[in-house]
Order: structure tokens, then C-alpha cells, then sequence
């Protein structure tokens, strides 16, 4: 488990238009390029915010990871996401 | 020889631009009129230069490199992150200062981080748009100077480390070889939860413990808070104070009087706008 290396790519996510499509497009291809493991794929898959906040991620990224990739990323939305106990996205699929 | 002339805490708050109609009809006008008196007030002090202090936001800087201090010595335009009103734009910089700051810094203490071509984000470009953008359509030629410290993502900078780091700005700015009339601009704070579940929470005790330690000039008080004590009581956007404390290092002894204050749940902070009196 690394909260660096999942605060790597959310800082691109943030603000590299070539990743943040590529996120898009062909997330499996762009998650096997960094060295995440099983639980951190799925928490950046399914968009999991308290689960990257309980795993360390500073919640700074998580929102700004949010604003720019979410496909609705207004606030409310992201409150909303926030509000679910870590894991219950990941475990909904 | 240079001189630093006065000083400001504002806020950089991006939802006023994002949700500028959320709170009361009221209260945004009186935060909007307060960002107007501070230009009012700069230019009054007939400035050269300002040295706007803001955080990264986990958006100018990657894990790859996270300086405790970096100073823009070059071209600087921004912001990076644009929004509704704050398109992005060349700031007017002003390099000889900035490599001054930088070099005597590096002779008595100070490992600046340099940025030789800088991108700022809304934590300088809001304050230099809404303060220092007014004053020079009246004519002034005012340089901005970017300064990004550690207070948004760990490891923090200290405290004590700001305040010395004002010291170091005063210092460089009275070994200027130019006149320079220098206003240090502290952008940030107070109370606020930055994409936390308590986001939109405001604690006005804080905030105006805060505001009273720099109206007082308290360094003592603000050198003794605790990231632990900050984070409990001002949120992880509470420990942009540390903008606030560089000013106050940079003055001090110098007194101050709150322009204005509000707790705006709706734009998620404490907006706190005060002038420090040199």
C-alpha cells in the first residue's frame, strides 16, 4: 500500500489533461502503470474519497482529484461521496 | 535601502468566484467592498512591490518535489487553476527584487526554492487581482513577488520557521540596494475544512483568536500554536495562518486593525481581512 504513489497519479488526475483522459478512456491501462495494489485501484476506480481519506490522501487532493475527474463535480456531489462510510463504493461496485 | 511599508492578511476563498451569489446579499457585498478597502489602503502606501505569501493546494507542486519555501524570481502569470471572473494573465512581477530576497536569503540562513518562470494558483492570484490590479489602474507601477510555504500539505512548514521567514524578507528588503516600499500580503485562512466531511464548517473563536494574536502583534502566541491545536480548531485550511505569521515576522512589533470579518459557511471559511500598521 502506498499514499505516495496514489497522490502521485491524483496529482496528475489534477492537473494533466493527457492523464486525466486517459483516466477517461482506459483506466485499467493507465492504474497498471503505477505501482497501486488491488484496494487502491479500487478505490480510484469507483471514485472511493473516504476510502483514499482513510488510506492517508490528503483530503486537498481528494477534492481537487473530484472537481476535475468526477462526472458531476459540483460540491454537493462531492459531499455526498463523502458521506459514505470507506469502502461502501468499493464494495458496491 | 528598502523598507517594508505595511501589511495584509486576506482570504483567497475560490468559492466566491465559483458561488459568488451563495451567501447573503449583505454579507457579499461587504466581503467583496472588503478586498476594494484593501486596495484603497495599498495605495495609499505608495508600494514598489508586493510579496504576496499563499500555500500550494497540492496543485502547483507534485510529490515529486514539495518546497517548505520557493520564491518566483521571473515571469509569473496564473492563475493556473482559472474560474468564473479570474481568467488567467501576466502578473507583473518584479525579478530584481525577488533575486535579491532569494541571494541574501541564501547567504544568512534561507535555502529559498527558486521558481524562475511561476504559474501561481488563486492563493496569489486572487489577492493580486482584487488588491494590487486596482491600484495599478490608477497609475502605480506595483512588481508582484510569488511566495509559496508549506502549510497545505505536509511536512508543514513551522510556525516559527514563517515568522523567521518574514524576518528573512524584512531583512533582504532593508538590504535592497533601491528605494523599495515593499507590502507583504498574507493570503489565506482562517477557519476551514478543505474537502472534509466537517467542509463548510467555520469557527469563529478561532478565527478571532487569530485575528486578535495579529492586531497585537503577538508573535509569541502565534509561534506557540500547535499544528494539533490548528487543525482541531481551524481545520487543515486553518493552517494557512501560516501565511498570516509570515507577515507578522516581517513587521514586527507592528499593530493591526481588522478591515473586516465574517464566518461564511457558504464559502466554507472565515473570511478575516486585516492591515498590519508599520
Amino acid at each position: 500500500m502506498s499514499r505516495n504513489v496514489m497522490e502521485r497519479l491524483m496529482h496528475k488526475l489534477c492537473v494533466d489533461r493527457v492523464v486525466k483522459q486517459r483516466f477517461k478512456e482506459d483506466i485499467e491501462g493507465l492504474l497498471s502503470r503505477y505501482k497501486l495494489d488491488d484496494a487502491e485501484k479500487d478505490m480510484l476506480r469507483h471514485m472511493d474519497i473516504p476510502a483514499m481519506q482513510a488510506h492517508g490522501v490528503n483530503p486537498m487532493l481528494t477534492l481537487g482529484f473530484w472537481f476535475e475527474n468526477a462526472s458531476d463535480p459540483s460540491p454537493m456531489a462531492y459531499m455526498k461521496a463523502l458521506q459514505k462510510p470507506a469502502g461502501a463504493v468499493t464494495k458496491q461496485g | 535601502m528598502g523598507k517594508i511599508v505595511g501589511g495584509f492578511m486576506v482570504p483567497h476563498d475560490p468559492i466566491m468566484f465559483q458561488a459568488p451569489e451563495a451567501p447573503a446579499p449583505e454579507v457579499r457585498q461587504r466581503m467583496w467592498a472588503a478586498f476594494d478597502s484593501c486596495a484603497e489602503r495599498l495605495a495609499k502606501l505608495d508600494a514598489t512591490a508586493v510579496v504576496i505569501v499563499g500555500a500550494d493546494h497540492y496543485f502547483n507542486f507534485g510529490t515529486e518535489c514539495l518546497p517548505q519555501y520557493l520564491i518566483a524570481t521571473g515571469d509569473v502569470d496564473g492563475p493556473m487553476d482559472v474560474m468564473p471572473g479570474l481568467k488567467r494573465q501576466q502578473i507583473p512581477d518584479h525579478q530584481a527584487l525577488a533575486t535579491h530576497i532569494a541571494a541574501h536569503g541564501h547567504e544568512h540562513g534561507f535555502d529559498w526554492a527558486v521558481a524562475r518562470a511561476f504559474t501561481v494558483d488563486h492563493a496569489v492570484a486572487i489577492p493580486d487581482r482584487l488588491i494590487v490590479d486596482p491600484v495599478r489602474k490608477l497609475g502605480q507601477t506595483i512588481g508582484t513577488i510569488p511566495v509559496y510555504i508549506a502549510s497545505g500539505v505536509d511536512p508543514y512548514i513551522s510556525m516559527k520557521r514563517a515568522i523567521a521567514l518574514g524576518g528573512a524578507i524584512r531583512a533582504a528588503v532593508e538590504a535592497a540596494p533601491e528605494n523599495e516600499r515593499v507590502v507583504v500580503i498574507g493570503s489565506g485562512g482562517i477557519s476551514h475544512w478543505v474537502g472534509l466531511p466537517e467542509m463548510g464548517r467555520v469557527n469563529e473563536a478561532f478565527d478571532h483568536e487569530i485575528m486578535t494574536y495579529a492586531c497585537e502583534g503577538n508573535l509569541a502566541a502565534m509561534a506557540s500554536l500547535t499544528d494539533d491545536y490548528i487543525l482541531t480548531h481551524g481545520g487543515n485550511g486553518g493552517m494557512e495562518i501560516r501565511q498570516w505569521a509570515v507577515v507578522m515576522g516581517a513587521l514586527p512589533g507592528a499593530k493591526g486593525e481588522i478591515i473586516d470579518y465574517e464566518a461564511v459557511p457558504e464559502w466554507v471559511t472565515g473570511l478575516g481581512f486585516v492591515q498590519i500598521l508599520n
